[in-house]
């Protein structure tokens, strides 16, 4: 493969969305490159959020769909893109439903066979964050809580700060275990300023965007 | 331990749905609650399946899990419910079906295998077969016409739609019969009450 896989992974206002775009601004002074995000295929995302709201899904179907959403982007996008030498960076990759999936208590080998045909990433960053300084994050920048990002479907309905507390922290927990698990994983502290934190990113990359071609 | 779903197998033309339709009648006079579904008939994507197939068609892995999906769903939210509480469900199309498209594409069994695992095992599975030449009649005379893009024309393109057609049938039916018991096949190139009787045959031991 000629191109370089990118993820990024961590809780809700970890962070990692804005470290994606920070670091797909800077490559793209040197190279092609793309930016994907979770649950954005043209043509299923908005029935999963339909489908969220009326809280339909059932642990399997949220798997199944959400599998079905990143196999759109990875046949359509990803996979293409990487074989013709683009660098492309995932915000949640594989590992996002790894860890949403066992929370909601689908068989963790299932979950991998099921996601057994998308390749590796060439590097996993992972956005570490306790989940009170997401909340803290998520506070100061005035935005709502989602219900989903407080767990409702597994939870019920407690109230969101308690709520996102719960479920964020069984997703860090099913998180720090692939990190041990995966070898493509670097876990980064998230608890620091935005800055910093893109700087030991690109720091990282440095040698690896220029040569990798 | 099995489900009690009942299986029907095949490609477009094979006369699942007919014969689906007759055995619903027929265990109804029984007495029986029947329900039925199927593959693409989920409320939660089998109308956008339909939809967007065309500009999707070699999107294969995105295909055949969106197919996955509305499965899972009917069965999650009607077809367990039903059977809980006393029906029998008839499946227009399932696994089996769906292994043997994705197979005839090219996408790796044991993936395929994997996925499909969790979705509970039918009770009886029947894979119809007929001759293509009979099943390219069945689809004319429903549709009449060919549709090149409803069906197999993403891996043979051929000189015209007829015998793209035949060719993608009987890559379909080979694989479908590559991994279904011989036993229970049903060859529907019969007369129709011929083979409807042979379904009962085979059904008799599950229903009683």
């Amino acid at each position: 493969m000629k191109g370089l896989l990118i993820a990024f992974e961590g809780i809700d206002g970890s962070g990692k969305s804005s470290q994606a775009v920070l670091l797909k601004d800077w490559i793209e002074m040197r190279r092609d490159v793309y930016l994907t995000e979770w649950n954005s295929s043209d043509w299923i995302h908005d029935i999963i959020k339909e489908a969220k709201k009326k809280n339909t899904l059932t642990p399997t179907t949220f798997s199944l769909i959400h599998a079905t959403d990143f196999s759109d982007r990875y046949e359509r996008f990803i996979l293409p893109m990487l074989k013709s030498g683009f660098v492309v960076i995932c915000d949640r990759y594989i590992y996002t439903a790894y860890a949403r999936d066992v929370v909601r208590n689908v068989d963790f080998n299932w979950v991998k066979k099921l996601y057994s045909f998308a390749i590796k990433p060439n590097f996993t960053f992972y956005i570490r964050v306790t989940p009170e300084v997401a909340l803290e994050r998520i506070k100061k920048a005035k935005r709502k809580i989602k219900p989903q990002e407080a767990g409702i479907d597994i939870l019920g309905e407690l109230p969101l700060e308690e709520g996102f507390l719960k479920y964020q922290g069984m997703v860090v927990e099913i998180y720090d275990k692939i990190a041990k698990e995966e070898s493509n994983f670097i876990t980064i502290d998230g608890n620091r300023p935005l800055k910093d934190v893109q700087m030991d990113i690109r720091k990282i990359l440095g040698e690896y965007i220029d040569n990798s071609l | 331990m099995n489900t009690l779903i009942i299986a029907f197998e095949g490609i477009e033309g094979s006369g699942k749905t007919s014969h689906l339709e007759a055995t619903k009648k027929y265990l109804e006079k029984q007495g029986y609650g029947v329900i039925t579904f199927g593959l693409q008939k989920s409320k939660l994507l089998g109308e956008r399946i339909t939809q967007v197939k065309r500009n999707i068609l070699f999107e294969r892995r995105t295909l055949f899990l969106a197919y996955v999906t509305d499965l899972a769903d009917q069965i999650e939210n009607y077809v367990n419910p039903s059977i809980d509480s006393g029906f029998i469900a008839l499946a227009d199309g399932y696994t089996l079906t769906l292994t043997s498209w994705g197979l005839t594409r090219g996408l790796e069994k044991e993936w395929i295998d994997d996925v499909l695992s969790i979705l509970p095992k039918p009770s009886v599975s029947l894979p119809l077969i007929s001759t293509p030449d009979e099943i390219v009649r069945r689809i004319i005379k429903k549709r009449g016409y060919l549709d090149p893009l409803e069906t197999g024309i993403d891996i043979c393109i051929k000189e015209d739609t007829f015998e793209a057609y035949i060719d993608y049938i009987n890559r379909f039916q080979e694989v479908l019969m590559s991994i279904s018991s011989k036993e229970n096949m049903i060859y529907t190139d019969k007369e129709f009450d011929e083979v409807q009787k042979e379904i009962v045959r085979r059904i008799v031991s599950i229903t009683s």
